[in-house]
């Protein structure tokens, strides 16, 4: 690996104060158009603001996932991303909650089958989920798991800057392991109640699989991204070697492959059973102007990714990967919106109102990136004391400092 | 049997030894040269300077003939020569090609990976000139050696065993063709 | 990866405490060439005693039931099983898929692991091959058989013939004759290639002429050239990322054998992924169940160390937990789709008749069972782990027959239910396949490189030119 004459090859430190107003404008830019598009279409804008929450959920249950799982493997390279992916889980409470409250207050709007009678047979089956108290309940029991989980990883892993403690290591594990429980059956719960319900006829056992396949190909997406901004900006430079890019690109190629797998066992299944109740769902998108969509995907979310991030070196090549990664950005975007849209009444793409999803997606993105780096800024931007960053910096301990042989001698001549 | 030199050969302890005589011998000029190891060691692609393996792209290409000779194959079989109805599926649709074609694509990819090394190897091969070597078995063991081939523009009989004398090489020798 | 060895005094502190230090891939820091001697010594050396003894019941079942069963069953027909209307499939079907299942953990420990750079595989990743290779062959028995008139196989491979008889590519049946073969021939590939270095360390190592011929054969020439192992190390990589498109796509055809059918039970959008990880989980069991015994008789306990079987164990629990995770999931969309002859099936999967205990011993070992391994105690005790690995493939077989004869058995209309028992023919050919499989994994320790010798030698800091072991002059290189 180049990590011989990698300093020389790093360009100058990257200024980005140029864009620090930018979350600000977002903010009021997206803002604004958001409330006109509640104005001009409260419907619309109730599916248009679910799905760009849905959007930054996804990414922010896949941050949460890398860190549990950075955990759980006992990883050591990735030490240096903890940091900021923390940040990202830690979007979960209380500001996406925060950004969940209008989604509860349009539900009657969102979720057709709120307003349908209770003797409905479906409604009934389902009861007591598939009643307001019960959709309000189990949201917020999503919400408070997220928030016990993210809030106590993070919380140990501050510690650790303080102390250096292998407790604080011992506690994140612990929280991980009971947390990957929690998380899959949050995370197909909220795929579940709060996306698949928008055709509330729908079901599908690897609906929750699929969500979180996009969870966390978004989230190494802005990992990736956001690896390259610091290490760019020389907060990393030290500690982000190639090997770094190379591991993130890796699982995102992975990903990439994973969510397609899913994505397909989903349609082929239905296709080849052809059964009238979930037949539907397809039957939808693959008409009128969705057909288009469903296209777009298979070609932007597969293979055009695939293909690009075949060759091993082009995990390392930063040049081809952001822009792949900023792709995936809008590839995850089109994804939910092929999932929440088609709930609309008009029964095709709705390209003229377009604008309304990208003013919620501007304006949540500005008001969750103006969090992030406030908290980003207000601690330490990566884990001071793990007791791994020196194997994340490359540096592997001599070997008479390893722990005494537990096994006996046997056979071969010493 | 012709006495023509074939090469020399030297041996080293360490990998790291052998990466520095190796880095020595590419700085001196050679150009024909080779190390034997019981394992990769890393870092030596490098000193060599060899280029990607194109080996991928053997694999790569048998993989995606074998992809669409299958969905040809399905297409000419299924809907061209003997077009049968079953359960009221399209004669000929693309789900339905993509899982057989997708697994013999991979059925492709993997021979071509394995002919693809095979064939850039020279293997396999059954007598090497280095076989003859005294020390030559133990390099599957814990050996690391060099060889420096008489085929190479600088090689000199006298020169060259000087040079890895220098380098700590031990048990020098000259291998015959 | 490890660039540099030699901690700068600035960065003394942060190195890790005790007790979260790196376990090394070997133990005992043993130097290359005593290494090479250990991991050879077992096929150079004389035939226990412990290896006759597991042989020659092995080989019986292999050489004589297996063939008895199979010659009465072809020539006799299916009917000596217990399969009939409406349990169609029975333990041949079941076996074939926990056979199947057994073959993906090898793959994807030896494929998967080694794309995300784990060098502990190293140690167990050629048993972990040989365990594919073979129990693929086993599971390919089955549906040979399976059709009936075994002598009409070749009407499933499109071969040009003057019937002009093609197969008929849209059953998801016909899917599985071309996943298995290619399972076969791709994890036999990827076996061999691996192989070659370490038949070469045989070869050199050989004493006598005949085994000098027949490894020489064997090791394809190979000299450990720079440039051979380049295009090796490139075709390795290739192979793996194949082979762990494999452990997905095999066993999710098979899935597509269930669920692209519209039958309650099979017909749910997670069973390809179910049947992947359920394979997985079956053979981290079956791993488990070869490797405990073998590290012990075989002296391989400071290569295949606790370390790795505590990592193996833990990738058993993760796919386990995967596992509960979509049972229940089957039984929340039974509920969520309020499809009648869905909470049928489940409802009766735990309460019905018959078959009920089967649910619950499904759910208890394999829901219950596994979460024994969150506890280290547990993960280091072998006893413990290898009965958990046998549990968990008793668990796994329970599954496949619950999902199999558990959906068949009772479906839309209930003039059509029956009930299926397996005859002592369908128990000959498991135990037959059984012997067989040991047989071969049995040959292939005592004549084949049974560990990965030079894989190993180059996961050592010895074998790493950038570590004081390798010889590196220290310092930040």
């Amino acid at each position: 690996m180049g990590s011989h004459n990698e300093k020389s090859h790093l360009p100058p430190p990257l200024d980005l104060s140029r864009w620090s107003r930018l979350p600000a404008v977002l903010m009021i830019a997206g803002g604004v158009a958001a409330l006109v598009g509640a104005g001009v279409s409260p419907k619309e804008f109730g599916l248009s603001w679910l799905l760009s929450f849905l959007f930054y959920l996804s990414l922010a249950l896949g941050a949460l996932f890398l860190v549990m799982v950075h955990h759980l493997t006992d990883a050591g390279w990735s030490v240096g991303i903890r940091r900021f992916c923390e940040h990202l889980a830690s979007l979960l409470f209380p500001w996406l909650a925060l950004l969940f409250v209008p989604v509860l207050l349009l539900a009657p709007q969102i979720y057709h089958w709120l307003t349908l009678p209770p003797t409905d047979e479906l409604i009934r089956a389902r009861w007591p989920v598939f009643t307001r108290a019960g959709f309000a309940v189990v949201s917020g029991l999503f919400f408070a798991v997220w928030w016990l989980l993210s809030s106590r990883l993070r919380y140990w892993s501050l510690r650790q800057d303080v102390t250096g403690d292998a407790l604080c290591t011992h506690r994140m594990r612990f929280h991980s392991g009971w947390g990957i429980v929690a998380y899959a059956a949050t995370l197909t719960g909220a795929s579940v109640l709060w996306m698949q319900s928008v055709q509330y006829q729908f079901f599908s056992a690897i609906y929750g699989v699929y969500f979180f396949s996009g969870c966390a190909w978004i989230a190494l997406a802005t990992v990736y991204v956001i690896a390259v901004l610091l290490q760019r900006q020389r907060i990393l430079a030290g500690l982000l070697k190639e090997n770094y890019f190379y591991f993130i690109g890796v699982l995102f190629f992975a990903f990439t492959i994973f969510s397609a797998y899913n994505e397909f066992a989903q349609y082929f299944v239905v296709w080849n059973a052809n059964m009238p109740e979930e037949t539907f769902w397809y039957l939808i998108r693959e008409n009128r102007s969705w057909w288009c969509l469903s296209l777009i995907l298979i070609f932007g979310k597969f293979f055009l990714p695939f293909f690009v991030m075949l060759p091993v070196k082009v995990k390392t090549s930063l040049k081809v990967m952001v822009p792949v990664c900023l792709w995936a950005w809008l590839m995850q975007f089109a994804d939910l919106a092929y999932n929440v849209l088609p709930a609309m009444p008009q029964y095709h793409f709705p390209l003229a109102s377009l604008w309304i999803p990208f003013a919620c997606l501007a304006f949540m993105g500005g008001f969750l990136s103006w969090v992030f780096l406030r908290q980003f800024r207000s601690h330490p931007p990566y884990p001071q004391k793990d007791p791994r960053l020196l194997e994340a910096m490359g540096i592997s301990l001599p070997e008479e400092e390893n722990p005494p042989a537990t096994a006996p001698i046997h056979g071969g001549r010493s | 049997m012709s006495k023509k030199p074939y090469g020399i050969l030297a041996e080293f302890e360490t990998p790291a030894a052998l990466l520095s005589a190796a880095e020595k011998v590419r700085d001196a000029g050679y150009s024909r040269w080779d190390v034997f190891t019981p394992f990769p060691i890393h870092g030596m692609d490098r000193v060599m300077g060899l280029k990607n393996s194109l080996v991928g792209w053997v694999s790569l290409m048998m993989g995606a003939g074998a992809f669409v000779s299958v969905v040809g194959l399905i297409w000419f079989a299924n809907a061209f020569d003997y077009p049968l109805l079953v359960g009221g599926k399209p004669m000929f649709s693309v789900p339905m090609t993509f899982v057989p074609a997708y697994i013999m694509m991979i059925m492709g990819a993997a021979v071509g990976a394995l002919i693809g090394m095979f064939a850039f190897n020279e293997l396999p091969r059954f007598h090497h000139p280095l076989f003859a070597g005294r020390r030559f078995e133990l390099v599957s063991r814990d050996r690391f050696v060099l060889l420096i081939g008489s085929t190479d523009p600088k090689f000199s009989p006298t020169a060259t065993r000087q040079l890895l004398e220098s380098l700590g090489g031990a048990h020098i020798e000259t291998i015959e063709d | 990866m490890a660039e540099s060895t030699v901690i700068p005094e600035d960065l003394k502190p942060l190195a890790p405490p005790a007790e979260l230090r790196r376990a090394p891939v070997v133990e005992n820091n043993r130097r290359l060439g005593a290494l090479t001697d250990q991991l050879s010594q077992f096929a150079e050396g004389k035939i226990p005693r412990w290896w006759w003894i597991l042989f020659i019941p092995a080989a019986f079942c292999a050489t004589v039931l297996l063939p008895v069963a199979l010659v009465y069953q072809v020539s006799a027909g299916v009917g000596v099983w217990g399969n009939n209307h409406p349990v169609m499939w029975g333990l041949d079907i079941v076996s074939f898929i926990w056979w199947v299942g057994v073959a993906h953990a090898g793959t994807l420990i030896s494929a998967l692991l080694f794309l995300t750079r784990q060098h502990w595989r190293t140690t167990i990743g050629r048993a972990a091959e040989a365990m594919t290779v073979f129990s693929v062959m086993m599971a390919g028995l089955y549906p040979a058989i399976h059709v009936g008139r075994a002598w009409f196989d070749w009407f499933m491979f499109p071969i040009p013939n003057s019937n002009g008889l093609w197969p008929q590519f849209r059953s998801p049946l016909m899917w599985d004759v071309f996943a298995v073969n290619t399972y076969l021939v791709v994890s036999m590939l990827f076996w061999f290639m691996g192989m070659i270095p370490d038949l070469a360390v045989l070869r050199d190592r050989a004493t006598t002429r005949p085994r000098k011929f027949i490894l020489s054969l064997a090791a394809m020439g190979w000299t450990g050239s720079a440039r051979h192992w380049h295009h090796y190390e490139k075709a390795y990589v290739v192979l793996c990322g194949l082979c762990t498109l494999l452990v997905f796509t095999v066993s999710s055809i098979v899935g597509l054998d269930f669920c692209t059918s519209q039958l309650a039970g099979w017909h749910a959008t997670i069973f390809p992924l179910y049947f992947v990880i359920g394979a997985v989980f079956c053979g981290f069991g079956m791993i488990l169940v070869i490797l405990i015994p073998l590290r012990k008789w075989l002296r391989l306990e400071n290569v295949i160390t606790l370390s790795h079987m505590d990592k193996v164990a833990k990738l058993a629990l993760v796919s386990g937990l995967i596992i509960a995770y979509i049972y229940s999931m089957e039984f929340f969309i039974a509920w969520y789709s309020n499809d009648p002859y869905e909470r049928w099936v489940f409802g009766h999967r735990l309460f019905g008749h018959t078959y009920w205990f089967l649910g619950w011993i499904l759910i208890g070992v394999n829901v219950g069972v596994t979460q024994l391994l969150w506890f280290k105690k547990i993960r280091a005790n072998m006893k413990a782990l290898f009965v958990i690995g046998l549990l968990i493939n008793l668990g796994m077989f329970t599954e496949r027959f619950v999902i199999v004869v558990g959906s068949l058995y009772q479906d839309f209309l209930p003039a059509n239910w029956g009930v299926y028992l397996p005859t002592r023919w369908d128990v000959a050919l498991y135990a037959g396949s059984l012997g067989a499989f040991f047989m071969l994994y049995l040959l292939f320790i005592k004549f084949l490189p049974f560990i990965a010798i030079s894989e190993v030698k180059g996961a050592t800091p010895q074998g790493n030119p950038h570590h004081p072991l390798g010889g590196a002059k220290g310092g930040r290189s």
